[in-house]
C-alpha cells in the first residue's frame, strides 16, 4: 500500500516538475525533441533510483559532517557513467543532449530526493523513490517535447505527422516556448487537483 | 565497540575507501566504452566528409583516397596503414594542432565519373568558440570552384551565427569559385548581402561569426593553395612526363627506368592512341 503510493505519488499529485518546479533548466533545454527528452528522462531516472538506492544502503554508514560531499560523489559517479554510456551507444543523442547529461548532478530532483527520501527510508522504498521521482520528471519532458516537436517540426521521433499543408512554428523550438507549455501543463494540472490552489 | 563516526579518523578513511572505490570504478568504466567511443568520433567524421562531397550514403573506406600535403606534394597515406590513417584522424580530432599545421595537411580526394573533388578540413574561432567542417574544392581551368562545405560549431549562438550549421547556408557557397580575376582569395559572407560572385549573403545579426568563417576559409584553404593551383600545371606536367614516357619506351632510351615506364606506358598509351585516330 505505502509503496504503491509511494510510486504514484511522484507521477502526479507531488510531481517534481510542476508541482515541486524542480529540474525546470533541462525541461527547457532537452524538449525540442522528443527522442533527447526521453533519453534524458530515463537517464535522470536511472540517476534518481540508484543515488536513492545507494546512499539508503550507504545511510547508517555516512559520517552527517560529510553527507553532502558523499551524495555528491554518488550521484556524480553515477551521472558519469550515464554520460559514457550514451557517448558509446547513443551517440547522437548524447551530442544533442551535450552539457544536459553532466548538469544532471546539479538537478534538484535527484539530491533533494536522496536528502529528503533515501537517508531515512530503506533501500527499496528509495529505490522506488527515485524511480517514481525519474517517471514523473520524464513524463513532463516527453510531454512538453511531444508539443513542442509536432508544433515546432510537424513530426514525432522524427517521422513527418503533419504534411506540407502545415507550417512549422519555430517560435515552438525556443525554450521560452517550453516554459509556456510548462505552465499551461500546471494550469491544467491544478485545475483537476484543486487542493493544489493557493488560496 | 561503537564506532564514532564523527571522529576525523572515520571520515577520513571513509572518504579514502569511498574515492579509491569510485575512481576504479570510472576508470574501468571509460576504458570499456573508449574504443566504442571512438569509432563513433572517427564514423562522424566519416559522415561529415562524404558530406562535404555531397556523397553523403557513399562508403567512406571504399571510394576517398586520403592523403597529406607537404609544400604542394600530395602524398597518399596507404590504408592498410593502420597508423598512418589514425593519425590523419587524430590531427582532424585535435583542432588546435590542426590549424597550426603548415605540413603533412590533411586531404581526402574522391574521384567519380572522372571529375576529381578534394576535401580539406577547416578550423577557425567563431565568436564565442571554435568553428570547424569541411570544405569539397573542385579543379577547373584556370581557378577552384568550391562543391560543397559542411560547417560546425562549438557555441555560436542560436538562431544567428549557429546558422553556419544548417544546409540552407551552407549551400550558398556551392559553385564559387575561390580566388578572382587577380588571383586573390575571394570567397567570404559579406555583411549587406554578396557583391560579386565569389561573395555570399553574410547572417544578419551573426556578424562576427560570418569573420570568423572567412578567417578560417581562407587561412585554411591558404594553406593548401600552393597544391590546388600547383596541381593543374602537375597534371599537364604528367602528361608531357607520360608523352617522354611513351617515346622512350619505343626506343627503349630509359633502361633505369623501364619498368616504371612500361606501366605507365601501359596506364596512359590508350587514351593517346585513341586521341591520335
Amino acid at each position: 500500500m505505502k509503496l504503491s503510493k509511494n510510486f504514484t505519488n511522484p507521477l502526479a499529485a507531488n510531481n517534481p516538475v510542476i508541482v515541486q518546479i524542480l529540474g525546470i533548466c533541462s525541461s527547457l533545454a532537452v524538449t525540442v525533441k522528443l527522442e533527447p527528452a526521453l533519453v534524458m528522462g530515463l537517464s535522470v531516472t536511472f540517476v534518481t533510483a540508484f543515488s536513492n538506492l545507494v546512499m539508503s544502503l550507504l545511510r547508517n554508514g555516512v559520517p552527517s559532517r560529510i553527507r553532502i560531499i558523499v551524495q555528491l560523489v554518488v550521484i556524480a559517479t553515477l551521472v558519469i557513467v550515464v554520460d559514457q554510456f550514451l557517448r558509446a551507444y547513443m551517440y547522437d543523442v548524447s551530442k544533442q543532449l551535450s552539457v544536459y547529461v553532466g548538469l544532471i548532478i546539479t538537478n534538484c530532483i535527484v539530491m533533494g530526493r536522496v536528502e529528503a527520501f533515501a537517508l531515512g527510508n530503506k533501500p527499496w522504498d528509495s529505490f522506488v523513490d527515485g524511480l517514481a521521482n525519474g517517471f514523473g520528471y520524464a513524463f513532463i519532458l516527453v510531454l512538453i517535447a511531444f508539443f513542442r516537436e509536432l508544433f515546432g517540426s510537424g513530426e514525432l521521433f522524427g517521422f513527418e505527422i503533419l504534411g506540407d499543408w502545415y507550417t512549422p512554428n519555430s517560435l515552438m523550438l525556443f525554450p521560452p516556448m517550453a516554459l509556456i507549455i510548462i505552465g499551461c501543463i500546471i494550469w491544467v494540472h491544478r485545475s483537476i487537483n484543486k487542493d493544489l490552489q493557493e488560496k | 565497540m561503537a564506532i564514532n563516526k564523527n571522529s576525523n579518523a572515520y571520515i577520513i578513511i571513509y572518504t579514502v575507501v569511498m574515492v579509491v572505490i569510485v575512481g576504479s570504478m570510472l576508470a574501468f568504466v571509460a576504458t570499456w566504452l573508449k574504443p566504442t567511443q571512438d569509432a563513433n568520433v572517427l564514423n562522424e567524421q566519416k559522415v561529415s566528409i562524404m558530406k562535404a562531397f555531397g556523397e553523403a550514403d557513399a562508403n567512406f573506406d571504399e571510394v576517398v583516397t586520403m592523403g597529406r600535403v607537404t609544400d604542394g606534394e600530395l602524398t597518399v597515406v596507404d590504408k592498410a596503414d593502420k597508423a598512418a590513417v589514425k593519425s590523419v584522424f587524430d590531427l582532424l580530432r585535435n583542432r588546435k594542432n590542426l590549424s597550426e599545421a603548415t605540413t603533412d595537411l590533411p586531404i581526402f580526394v574522391y574521384v567519380k565519373d572522372g571529375v576529381t573533388k578534394y576535401v580539406l578540413p577547416i578550423v577557425g574561432k567563431g565568436l564565442w568558440g571554435d568553428i570547424w567542417g569541411y570544405v569539397s574544392l573542385q579543379q577547373t581551368e584556370d581557378n577552384v570552384v568550391i562543391t560543397g562545405i559542411v560547417m560546425d560549431h562549438a557555441g555560436e549562438t542560436p538562431g544567428l551565427g549557429a546558422e553556419i550549421a544548417t544546409e540552407p547556408i551552407q549551400k550558398l557557397f556551392e559553385g564559387k569559385a575561390l580566388y578572382n580575376a587577380d588571383n586573390e582569395f575571394a570567397v567570404r559572407m559579406q555583411k549587406g548581402g554578396a557583391q560579386n560572385e565569389h561573395q555570399v549573403d553574410a547572417i544578419t545579426g551573426g556578424t562576427k561569426t560570418c569573420d570568423g568563417v572567412n578567417a578560417m576559409l581562407a587561412t585554411s584553404i591558404g594553406k593548401y593553395e600552393s597544391f590546388l593551383r600547383g596541381a593543374e600545371v602537375e597534371a599537364e606536367a604528367d602528361t608531357e612526363e607520360c608523352a617522354c614516357c611513351e617515346e622512350c619506351c619505343a626506343e627503349e632510351c630509359c633502361e633505369a627506368t623501364a619498368e616504371e615506364c612500361y606501366a605507365e606506358c601501359e596506364a596512359n598509351v590508350e587514351p593517346v592512341n585513341v586521341e591520335e585516330e
